[in-house]
């Protein structure tokens, strides 16, 4: 047994007499897992990963720490001006995949399911549902959310309000956008400002909410240059790493340290040599934890995720004289939000940009706005010539993410791609694509 | 025709247009083209809309931005019928005057596009919203005629000649298939309201909370001025978002105070959700964990073949009411409308159920219980004093009325050998069946669910117990009872064989071991091992690849029967966990599932001599016509 899985069997066994001790033994692990990798990182991990993962754990731990300055968000959620308030902001998705690091998952999807909640909901939210009901999780002083994207957010930091008593913020983002749409959302965000003043006692300094933007442009700037190099420069990665990222891209983004690790990525790829490795487009979340997956992706040299829709998902400077309205404008042009036919073509436009060999479609459990467009993401890729693999599992839960069928899918891709190249030799320089070809679709 | 499928869709608007629009409800057998053109594990009811539409020729559909299944529905349907009308209408989820001003502009968007789409002269012609603002008006004065006050649908009464207590039930959550309702009409339920998606009356719901619309914006409307017009399409939208908010608007909190009114004359709620489509079962958690109000939570995929699994859960709830209502009535009049329950028609035309009381005192008198399960057939047989005098088990196999019919014989002859004399049908005088093919049995008196009858089957064996783990061939129940004696509450799995007799039977066949085996030999596990899918498919191929890696046969026996003990569990504690406890089912006598679930219960769990017979004994204690 590993010891990340030992030490979930004591917090699990702690839950049952003392669940707010078992909360704290989440947050020392986290910081026990944070001195291990800063002291004995593996030897292949680069810098910029290493200080990501310090980082993105601390802050994790910190908030859980201190639940008087803990905000609860989801992943889309403006967290630079709750920064502004000192506040630190953990989204419940990062919240589930912890625990799931901790080989926890089954016990607390089981929970939410026995209470009722449903079990097609996605693992991320369910999960995160039946932590806190267990009581391991410290209860935030706030939570700020965001209707778009995912439909469970509502209802997800709604129950929390209602059950726990946690005080939920909801910014509604309408589906396209409009001057009047822009209107909505940043009276909206005036209201959370105006809440999250009562509830400080701090002013909002505009000045420090604008440099952030500016902070963000900039890492964002370096993680576009970074995604540019990566089309021929190798870069050591695990699929946790990759999705550590988002803590940079999202949940910190504005913050010193989430333009550091761009800016040292940009950087340091430049250290690593040119590589024959196939390289993918990964879209939607990555299920860190599936041992296939981790066996070619996790510092492998047959395949690595070059570039992601997540970390690209709203990639214009923002206009950071207008802060408010930039960030309304992030919110409702997300490429996430809207029709689908803005999330084919951005990723059109990426694979144009990064030239990843292909793409690699995640359809974790739940997710409907994921699943439900994958059809047309694969019809698109097919007009593009490039070649594309769904993927159907559970990015939290290892029960349900079949390593036989993922094996498979990924080795036969693998395959695809490999023959794809000898069969030409000349490729299109604008499209990173193979002939016509088309991988294993879901069942 | 333009299809809708949400109550938020501005319909007075398009039908002023000249438009027709037709709600879907679709009924289908398969998803093939949805699962194809979008993926399987989407709300069934928008992959439902996508057959719907392949199926039918609607002008076009319009949807909201209600879910992220629909908003992928718009995508997929977009694409595929470049031709036809295929509109998103965004909602806010946010109600306040900018918002609904937001959607009033949305509203006309909409409107001008349609126009487009049918090539009128572009802009909406005037007429439009005059027609608009009667339609209104007209509503409106429908409404304080008929003083059809509140949203609350108003069934039609149907003349069920019925004298059971009559139940009154809500019916609360996503979609209500029409199979749902037709039952509760047929069992002479009443249906208090329905607020699921589509359900509520649509004038009501509209108009019912909203002052009159203002006679100026009417007189507006008619000289049609561009302000009047605008105050016109404010005030429609202002209704249209005032409905009683559905899970997806922020404002949805505390929809539960809407139940407050009905509290003295609600028996209970059928929550009904959709597979893939999650955002009820949090209301129904807070509901549940309030534990007001007696609640069925309903899950189905809206195929025709889920009308199966309605029936017995929806009559398991009706008889659970039922039986409720009849404590409350005490102890006599309970007996009065038990015996007028009795609605026993035998071939002959004599009614039963007074027969049976006029020979209760009748030590001869026997009656039978049939439980048809989707795996063995069994039928008891009872004397009047409630004594088991024959029992039989046959293999239900691929025709019902054939195990039936089997059943029958062997017990009636298993009956005489015991009583010394040659039994025959027309000496059992009821004949009570239950279980899935409870409506097949042709020599059947009555049928009762399974639900029923395993309580009542329990309490026989057990007076104490209070939880039943029922695991049968394709399904498993947990039941939780009240001290009196009626059902609490109960759960069913879903149409997945996950952890029901047929998933051991699928195991034991990969491990090369005989079902009856498979319990003995685990007992003798030495090493832990984790199965830890518990789809039937998956877990087969986990038992596989542990095969290969020489794990022992008692060790895989063992991680099976915990995986088997973890739903199991799961599915007792969604009813309340509450002593004594008892398992009843052929995977009773599975030792290694018993063991493994004492384990996980820390309490032992009370299994009779003969587990599988449970519910046949209570088909028969029905058939004696006790409660």
């Amino acid at each position: 047994m590993n010891a990340a899985k030992l030490y979930g069997n004591l917090i699990w066994r702690e839950q049952k007499k003392d669940p707010a001790k078992a909360g704290r033994m989440i947050s020392a692990g986290l910081h026990l897992y944070a001195w291990s990798i800063r002291h004995f990182p593996h030897k292949g991990m680069p810098k910029a990963y290493q200080y990501l993962n310090d980082q993105g754990l601390e802050n994790v731990a910190k908030g859980l720490d201190d639940p008087g300055k803990l905000a609860w968000t989801n992943i889309f959620a403006p967290v630079e001006i709750l920064e502004c308030f000192g506040l630190t902001c953990v989204s419940m998705e990062c919240l589930s995949s912890y625990l799931s690091g901790f080989y926890i998952e089954d016990r607390i999807l089981d929970k939410a399911e026995s209470e009722g909640i449903a079990s097609t909901l996605c693992s991320y939210h369910r999960g995160f549902i039946g932590a806190v009901d267990k009581g391991i999780l410290p209860l935030p002083e706030f939570a700020v959310t965001t209707s778009m994207v995912c439909d469970a957010n509502i209802n997800t930091f709604r129950y929390m309000e209602e059950m726990h008593g946690v005080k939920s913020h909801v910014i509604d983002i309408p589906h396209d956008y409009s001057p009047e749409a822009e209107h909505y959302v940043v009276e909206q965000l005036r209201d959370l400002i105006r809440e999250l003043e009562e509830k400080t006692g701090r002013k909002l300094d505009m000045e420090e909410l604008k440099n952030r933007l500016r902070s963000e442009n900039r890492a964002k700037a370096h993680l576009i240059s970074f995604m540019k190099k990566r089309r021929t420069h190798a870069y050591p990665q695990t699929m946790t790493l990759v999705l550590f990222q988002l803590f940079a891209s999202h949940l910190n983004i504005g913050t010193e340290w989430s333009e550091k690790v761009f800016e040292m990525m940009d950087k340091e790829v430049e250290s690593y040599p040119d590589t024959d490795e196939k390289k993918i487009m990964w879209l939607h979340v990555e299920p860190y934890a599936q041992p296939t997956l981790q066996s070619y992706f996790n510092y492998g040299d047959k395949i690595s995720i070059s570039c992601d829709d997540f970390d690209l998902d709203y990639i214009e400077p923002l206009d950071a004289e207008h802060p408010l309205e930039a960030l309304a404008r992030k919110m409702i042009c997300n490429i996430y939000n809207g029709d689908y036919s803005r999330k084919t073509d951005a990723v059109a436009d990426y694979i144009r940009e990064f030239r990843p060999d292909g793409v690699i479609q995640f359809c974790s459990w739940g997710c409907k706005q994921s699943a439900g467009g994958v059809g047309l993401m694969k019809e698109k890729m097919r007009d593009l010539g490039v070649p594309m693999l769904i993927l159907d599992g559970d990015a939290i839960d290892r029960r349900n993410c079949p390593d036989g069928q993922i094996k498979t899918r990924l080795e036969a891709f693998l395959e695809l791609l490999n023959s794809s190249d000898e069969k030409s030799s000349s490729r299109d320089p604008n499209v990173a694509a193979a002939d016509h070809a088309e991988a294993e679709v879901h069942e | 025709m333009i299809a809708y499928v949400c109550k938020y869709t501005p319909i007075e608007m398009l039908t002023s247009m000249g438009a027709e629009l037709v709600r879907v409800e679709p009924e289908v057998t398969n998803f093939n083209e949805a699962d194809a053109l979008m993926h399987p594990n989407v709300c069934s009811y928008a992959k439902a809309v996508l057959e719907d539409m392949a199926a039918k020729d609607y002008e076009g559909i319009v949807l909201t931005t209600c879910c992220d299944s629909i908003r992928r529905l718009y995508d997929t349907l977009k694409s595929r019928y470049p031709d036809k009308f295929v509109y998103l209408l965004d909602v806010p989820r946010v109600v306040n005057d900018y918002s609904t001003g937001l959607y009033a502009e949305r509203i006309l968007a909409l409107a001008k596009a349609y126009a487009d789409f049918r090539n009128m002269t572009g802009n909406i012609d005037d007429k439009v919203f005059k027609e608009l603002g009667n339609t209104i008006k007209v509503e409106q004065d429908s409404l304080k005629k008929t003083g059809n006050s509140g949203s609350r649908a108003q069934p039609d009464e149907k003349a069920i000649q019925t004298h059971a207590p009559q139940v009154r039930v809500g019916i609360l959550g996503a979609r209500c298939p029409q199979s749902l309702l037709e039952i509760l009409d047929e069992h002479g339920v009443r249906v208090a309201f329905n607020m699921t998606c589509t359900g509520m009356e649509r004038a009501s719901s509209l108009w019912d909370r909203m002052p009159e619309l203002p006679e100026t914006t009417e007189q507006g409307s008619e000289n049609a001025t561009g302000s009047s017009q605008s105050d016109l399409m404010k005030y429609y939208a202002s209704a249209l978002l005032g409905q009683i908010p559905c899970m997806r608007m922020v404002n949805a909190v505390n929809r539960e105070r809407y139940l407050e009114g009905f509290e003295s004359e609600l028996d209970g709620v059928i929550y009904h959700t959709v597979k893939f489509c999650d955002s009820y079962a949090y209301e129904y958690t807070k509901l549940h964990k309030e534990g007001k109000v007696r609640m069925l939570k309903l899950e189905t995929d809206l195929t025709k073949q889920c009308e199966g699994q309605i029936r017995t859960r929806v009559e398991a709830f009706i008889e659970a009411l039922e039986a409720e209502k009849r404590v409350n009535m005490g102890k006599a009049e309970q007996m009065r409308n038990a015996s007028n329950t009795e609605q026993l028609q035998r071939p002959d035309g004599n009614h039963m159920s007074n027969r049976i009381h006029d020979k209760q005192a009748d030590k001869d008198i026997l009656v039978m219980g049939v439980d048809s399960g989707s795996t063995s057939t069994n039928a008891v047989i009872l004397n009047g004093k409630r004594e088991i005098i024959a029992s039989a088990t046959v293999r239900t196999g691929a025709k019902t009325s054939e195990s039936s019919q089997k059943v029958l014989e062997e017990t009636l002859n298993d009956a005489g050998r015991k009583l010394g004399r040659k039994i025959t049908r027309e000496d059992i005088t009821v004949i009570t069946s239950t279980g899935y093919g409870r409506v097949s049995i042709p020599y059947a008196d009555r049928n009762v669910t399974e639900i029923s009858c395993h309580a009542r089957g329990a309490l026989y064996f057990n007076p104490k117990v209070r939880t039943i783990l029922d695991i049968g061939g394709q399904d498993s129940k947990a039941i939780r009872l009240k001290d009196d004696g009626t059902v609490a509450d109960f759960v069913m799995n879903d149409k997945c064989a996950a952890g029901t007799g047929r998933f051991l039977e699928a195991m034991a066949r990969t491990l090369e071991v005989d079902i009856k085996d498979l319990g003995t030999i685990s007992l003798e596990s030495k090493e832990e091992i984790e199965i830890s899918s518990m789809c039937t498919v998956f877990a087969e191929s986990e038992v596989i690849s542990l095969i290969a890696q020489n794990k022992e046969k008692a060790d895989i026996a063992r991680g099976v029967h915990k995986a088997i003990a973890g739903k199991a569990y799961a599915l007792m504690e969604r009813v309340g966990l509450s002593p004594e406890y008892m398992m009843t089912g052929g995977v009773a006598r599975n030792k290694g599932v018993v063991k493994a679930l004492n384990e996980r219960l820390g309490a032992d769990i009370y299994i009779c001599d003969t587990p599988d017979i449970v519910g046949a004994v209570g088909a028969a204690l029905y058939a004696l016509g006790i409660d």
